[in-house]
Formats: structure tokens, C-alpha cells, sequence
């Protein structure tokens, strides 16, 4: 073709008015609300020059026109397109907040659709990147037409490509639920919000004064609500960490997590997992110190961290092969069930059995939260979640005991009858019905109140219960738990035991689907 | 399309009591204190672990835990927490701290019933973030009581001994 025909011209200086769209202004008024722009984020995201964007030049619907305010755009305020990340494809869509708001249109929807739907057909991860408006009110009914296809494709497509939201902006009323949907919520402090409705609505229905970072803010998300999994101070570092975060999973349902290099630099037999857990069982400590010995150096990356601390979920790699990672921590509330760890823990367990991921379990939990407030509000449904998702679960699953696994908290946590592959103990194990206390304040009530020193007496049958029925032994004895361990080999073992499960295959009963309590 | 990768070349480690580092990447051997060049080496090998050389002697350096761009190290024996930052962040975090300006106040509170074992502050004490403010014990166990801000102790709302409800005020922190 000749490059100076009027064809060529043509193509060219469309070329041109496309890049002028995306001028200096637009860019510096994103940048001075501390926001990164659509593209600017895209070139993060991906390796550098493999994303190539899709449907770059579709113009705006027409519908809505008379009633103004629709600026003709190319791209309709969404980049959508495909790329490399870390050499795997993935795809992605990042909503444009310089263009109508990044408001969606039926266009602007059917670019979203299109890429989820390739997404879905070559089996490779989603990211959405949402900075929007919400839906374009001049397009009426079409645009809420538009949410509809996209919340159904990300519906579909659950459980077969991990699919990923990452908030960097406002995202209100209708468009939450995309990213609820979706596996993982990303968000970024300061500047992102979601909310089923803004701070003007509460004020004007409820009379409550409250700010957009009170209300749905990403700390707010993070810490009460659950909704956001992972939150970071600025994009820039979001992003990287998301890069991090898709090198422990794998690209569809069918395939198994990449293995990274190992560089054999953490050892098998470690003595300092011996002094973490305290003699003293009322003492605490942070469990994240056992998981890191465990795990390869450095590659334990938690997840969910700042909602229901008293449970740690992550990923990990056991010489450089994902592993997901669920730990009552007793540092917080004693590393206690509720409803909210019994929720966090359900829905990881729930993500990692889909997508191929091992599970290790590392249980030091008093039980479950006692009270009217968790009671009232359904502690037993909910805890009920944790026990479907473990038992569900068809992944290679370990538990490692390491001091108190009492009642109800110890059956749900992984045990060998509930479907535990491999159940070991650590020597401070304490397995049983209840707490020392409250069995002897139960089997001696009688015998106790009678006592001259009933604090004595206590106190010799509490030694005498942990010797003969609350200690490891027993269980390792009756076969309930496969070993007690030494803690220094703790690695050494789960890794020969996840080598040992590998091909661990379980016939799942024909059915369309369970039902979980919800 | 392709737009320009931001420059991630020049970065700034920010400390937890705010004071700025500025480095490059790759590292150079000279870090820049103040308005002084020091020689320093950061190396790392199987004997020493990782450690900075300076004027011949060793310095053990670990990492204690790291989240993205945060950094909780132990340098000397002495705990230390980094962020690290790019020029955009920094210029990012002026636009939205000058916006600001607040100082708020945090109620902590009880987030179960259980007794108070021990209070670790005073009233009018800094307490940074993550840093322990009361013991209480529940369910058999005592729980630290952490700060999740940077600030200044107002008001102490326990005793050591005193039984509370969920939801009872333990403190309240001004918010630097």
C-alpha cells in the first residue's frame, strides 16, 4: 500500500485524533486528584509493550443524544484489551474517568462483555480496573441493560478463571456488585469508594452525617466490611502487589498453579518453630512467625489481612509450589471462631479448592466466640460456611495441630473426619471436648463444691485432665491424627505429605450444586 | 496503544517517624544522609546473612516482614519500619494530606468481653501504630490491644482488673 494514498491518510490521521483525545489536560487533571490514568495504569499492569488494546476506536451510542451531555469519544471511556504479565496472558479492562466520567453505556458495557467473554473462552484471568461514575444516565435503561451482561458474565465465568476488580476510584450504587462478584476486590486508599449508596442519599434518608471515606472507603472496606481483600497507600503499589498476587495462581480451573524458582535457601528442619508457641497456654503469639519458617523464605503473601485478624488466610509456596494458607491467630481475640473468620475462611478455602490449591491448615483455636451478639447474629450458619467450604473442599488438605483444638472449632478446622488428608500435632497439642477448666468446673460440680480447697482440688484434677484425656498422644494413639511431630520438622513434613497427595483424586457425586448455607 | 511505564528509577524510603531517604535504582554503594555521602555496602552471603558494610565493620540487617512497599527491619537489633515510595506517591501524598489537615479523635474499643490485665500506656503518651495499649483477657487468653494510628493517648478509659463488655471505650487516641 502506498503510504502517502489518501487509505493510509486516512488511517493515520484517525490515529492522531485517537492520541489527542488523550491530551496533557485530561492527564494532569486525573494526576492531580492523586489518580493515574486508564492507560498509565494498563502500562503498569502488563509486561512492557505486550498489551494491545481492543475496540480502541468505538464511538458512543447514539441513544440519549438529544437529552446532551454525551461527548463523542473513541473507546466510550473504557481501555479494554489483552496482554502478558509476568509472561502469562491475561486480560483486563480499566474504566476511564477523564471520559463522561467513565460512566457506562451500552458501548462502553459491550467492550466489558466482549473482553470477559474472551477472557472466559482462552481460560486466562480478568482484571477490571473501576474508576467510574456508574451507570450513564443519559442512556437510560440500555445502561443498566449493560451492568446486567456484565455482572452475568462474571457469574459464569466464577470458579473458571480467577477474576480480579480493582478499585481506583468511586464505584456506587450498581456497580459494586461487579467487583463483589468477582474473587478478589483490590483497592487503593485515599482515593477509591464503594458504596450501594453515597453519603448524599444516607444524609437525606437517615439524617446521618458521614464521609465517602467513612462510608465505603478502601480502610472501611478492609477492616469492616470484608468486601475489599487487599488495600495499598497508593495505584502504583497496588498494582504491583496484583502482578505479585496472579503469580500464585494459576489461569483457569483446569490447570495447576505456576511453579516458581525455588533457590533452596529455607531450610527443611528449622529449630526455631520449637520456641514460638508459649508453654503457658494463656500466653499469645502471632502465628504469621510459624507460617514464614513454613513456607519458602519470603513468599508467604497474606490476604484479606486487615478484616477478621483473629484468622490468617494467604498463599504461600513450598519449594516454589502455591500453597493457600488458613490460621487461627491467637494474637487477636485469642484466634477465636466468629462469624466474621468463619466467613473470611470459607470463601478462601472455597477459592483455593477451585483453582487447584493445596490447603495447610495450622489450628490453634479456643473454639467458637460464646454471646448474644454472635448468636443473634447467626454465628451458627455462618460457622456452618467454614465447615462446608473444608469438607467440600477436593485439594490436597493438612492440618497441623499446634496447641488448643477444643469442640465444635476443632472438628470444623480440617480434622481427619471432616475429610483432613493428613492431621499432625505439635507436642503442645491439646485436643479436646472443652478446656481443662471447663471440664472439671463440669464432670467434679458436685465433688468441687464439697471441697475444703476446692482451688487446690481444681488445680490437681486441670493437671490430671491435660495428662489423661487434653494431649496429643491420645488422639496419635487412637489413630485420630496421623503423627505427633517435632515442631522443627514441620516443613520436611508437609512437604512430603503434599508430594505424598499430589495425585490425589476424589469422585464428587454428580449433582448440580451443593447448598451451602448462606 | 502503549503509554510510558511511570519512572520507577528514583525512589524514597520514608520512615514510620516520617524522615525521608532518597536512592536510586539500580543501588549505588552511597546512600545520602542529610547533606552527607556515606560508603556503604549492602551485600548478603551464607555466613553473615544479610548485612551493610561500613568502614570494615559488619552491620546485620533482617527482614523482619515485609508487605509491598512496607518494610519491617531489624538493623543493629533495632526495629525499624520503611515504606517505600516513588516521586508520584510522595506528590500524591501532599495533595491529599494538604486536604486534610484533621485531627481526629479514635475511640478504641473492647472488641470482646473480658477482664484487663494490664494497661501499657498513660494518658498523653505517642503510641505509633501497632503498638500495644491494654491487655485483656478473653477466652483464656490475653490479647494485645494494638493502636491502628500514629497519635497521642487522650483519654484512658479502663483500670488493670476491671471486667468490661464488648464495646466498652479503652482509650482514645488523638490522631496525629
Amino acid at each position: 500500500m502506498d503510504i502517502n494514498g489518501k487509505y493510509f491518510k486516512s488511517y493515520l490521521e484517525r490515529e492522531d485524533a485517537f492520541k489527542k483525545q488523550y491530551n496533557a489536560d485530561r492527564i494532569k487533571k486525573q494526576h492531580a486528584k492523586g489518580k493515574l490514568t486508564a492507560h498509565e495504569r494498563i502500562a503498569l499492569l502488563f509486561d512492557s509493550g505486550t498489551f494491545e488494546e481492543i475496540d480502541a476506536y468505538v464511538t458512543p451510542s447514539d441513544q440519549g443524544v438529544e437529552f446532551g451531555k454525551i461527548e463523542m469519544s473513541y473507546g466510550d471511556g473504557v481501555v479494554t484489551g489483552h496482554g502478558m504479565i509476568d509472561g502469562r496472558l491475561v486480560f483486563a479492562y480499566a474504566q476511564d474517568f477523564t471520559i463522561m466520567g467513565g460512566s457506562l453505556g451500552i458501548v462502553h458495557a459491550r467492550k466489558i462483555a466482549k473482553i470477559q467473554e474472551m477472557a472466559l473462552k482462552m481460560g486466562a484471568p480478568i482484571i477490571g480496573i473501576n474508576d467510574s461514575g456508574g451507570a450513564r444516565i443519559q442512556e437510560g435503561i440500555a445502561s443498566l441493560n449493560g451492568y446486567g451482561i456484565i455482572f452475568n458474565n462474571i457469574i459464569q465465568s466464577s470458579g473458571i478463571i480467577p477474576q480480579i476488580s480493582v478499585i481506583m476510584g468511586p464505584a456506587a450504587g450498581g456497580a459494586v456488585y461487579g467487583p463483589a462478584l468477582t474473587d478478589w476486590v483490590f483497592m487503593t486508599s485515599h482515593t477509591s469508594y464503594m458504596f450501594v449508596t453515597g453519603p448524599n442519599v444516607v444524609r437525606e434518608v437517615l439524617n446521618e452525617d458521614i464521609s465517602s471515606e467513612d462510608l465505603g472507603g478502601a480502610e472501611t472496606h478492609a477492616r469492616k466490611s470484608g468486601v475489599a481483600n487487599m488495600i495499598y497507600d497508593d495505584e502504583e503499589n497496588t498494582i504491583i502487589a496484583l502482578r505479585k498476587f496472579l503469580s500464585y495462581l494459576p489461569s483457569n480451573n483446569l490447570e495447576n498453579p505456576p511453579v516458581a524458582a525455588y533457590d533452596n535457601s529455607t531450610p527443611d528442619v528449622n529449630e526455631k518453630l520449637r520456641d514460638i508457641v508459649p508453654d503457658d497456654p494463656n500466653k499469645a503469639y502471632d502465628v504469621r512467625d510459624i507460617i514464614s519458617l513454613i513456607v519458602d523464605r519470603n513468599s508467604f503473601f497474606e490476604t484479606s489481612e486487615l478484616f477478621a485478624p483473629n484468622i490468617v488466610t494467604g498463599f504461600g509456596r513450598l519449594e516454589g509450589k502455591t500453597i493457600g494458607i488458613v490460621a487461627n491467630q491467637p494474637k487477636v481475640l485469642a484466634g477465636v471462631l466468629d462469624i466474621d473468620s468463619s466467613t473470611k475462611g470459607a470463601r478462601f478455602i472455597r477459592f483455593c479448592d477451585v483453582f487447584n490449591i493445596p490447603i495447610l491448615t495450622l489450628e490453634d483455636v479456643p473454639g467458637f466466640l460464646p454471646g448474644k451478639d454472635q448468636e443473634h447474629s447467626g454465628i451458627i450458619r455462618h460457622g456452618a460456611k467454614l465447615l462446608f467450604a473444608y469438607s467440600e473442599a477436593t485439594v490436597p488438605r493438612i492440618t497441623i495441630i499446634l496447641r488448643k483444638a477444643y469442640g465444635g472449632a476443632y472438628i470444623v478446622m480440617n480434622s481427619r473426619s471432616m475429610g483432613g488428608d493428613f492431621n499432625f500435632a505439635w507436642p503442645s497439642a491439646e485436643i479436646a471436648v472443652m478446656g481443662p477448666d471447663g471440664a472439671v468446673a463440669i464432670l467434679y460440680r458436685r465433688e468441687l463444691a464439697d471441697a475444703k480447697d476446692p482451688v487446690a482440688m481444681k488445680k490437681e484434677l486441670v493437671k490430671r485432665y491435660r495428662e489423661k484425656v487434653a494431649n496429643p498422644f491420645i488422639a496419635d494413639e487412637k489413630g485420630y491424627i496421623d503423627e505427633v511431630i517435632d515442631p522443627a520438622m514441620t516443613r520436611r513434613k508437609v512437604l512430603s505429605a503434599f508430594t505424598a497427595l499430589s495425585n490425589k483424586s476424589v469422585k464428587v457425586p454428580s449433582r448440580k450444586h451443593g447448598n451451602m448455607p448462606l | 496503544m502503549n503509554a510510558e511505564k511511570p519512572e520507577l528509577k528514583k525512589l524514597f524510603a520514608l520512615s514510620s517517624e516520617g524522615r525521608k531517604y532518597s536512592f536510586t535504582l539500580p543501588l549505588k554503594n552511597v546512600i545520602r544522609i542529610g547533606k552527607r555521602d556515606y560508603n556503604i555496602e549492602l551485600r548478603e552471603d551464607e555466613k553473615y546473612g544479610i548485612h551493610v558494610l561500613w568502614k570494615n565493620r559488619r552491620y546485620p540487617v533482617e527482614i523482619v516482614r515485609t508487605k509491598q512497599n512496607r518494610y519491617e527491619i531489624l538493623f543493629n537489633d533495632i526495629s525499624h519500619i520503611f515504606t517505600v515510595e516513588t516521586p508520584f506517591a510522595m506528590q500524591r501524598k501532599k495533595v491529599l494530606g494538604s486536604g486534610k489537615g484533621r485531627s481526629e479523635r479514635l475511640v478504641v474499643k473492647a472488641p470482646m468481653p473480658g477482664k484487663i490485665i494490664d494497661v501499657l500506656v498513660r494518658e498523653n503518651s505517642q503510641v505509633l501504630r501497632g503498638e500495644a495499649l491494654v491487655i485483656l483477657e478473653a477466652m483464656k487468653m490475653q490479647n494485645e490491644i494494638q493502636s491502628i494510628v500514629n497519635g497521642t493517648i487522650s483519654r484512658i478509659g479502663v483500670k488493670p482488673g476491671q471486667n468490661v463488655m464488648k464495646d466498652d471505650i479503652l482509650a482514645e487516641i488523638t490522631v496525629k
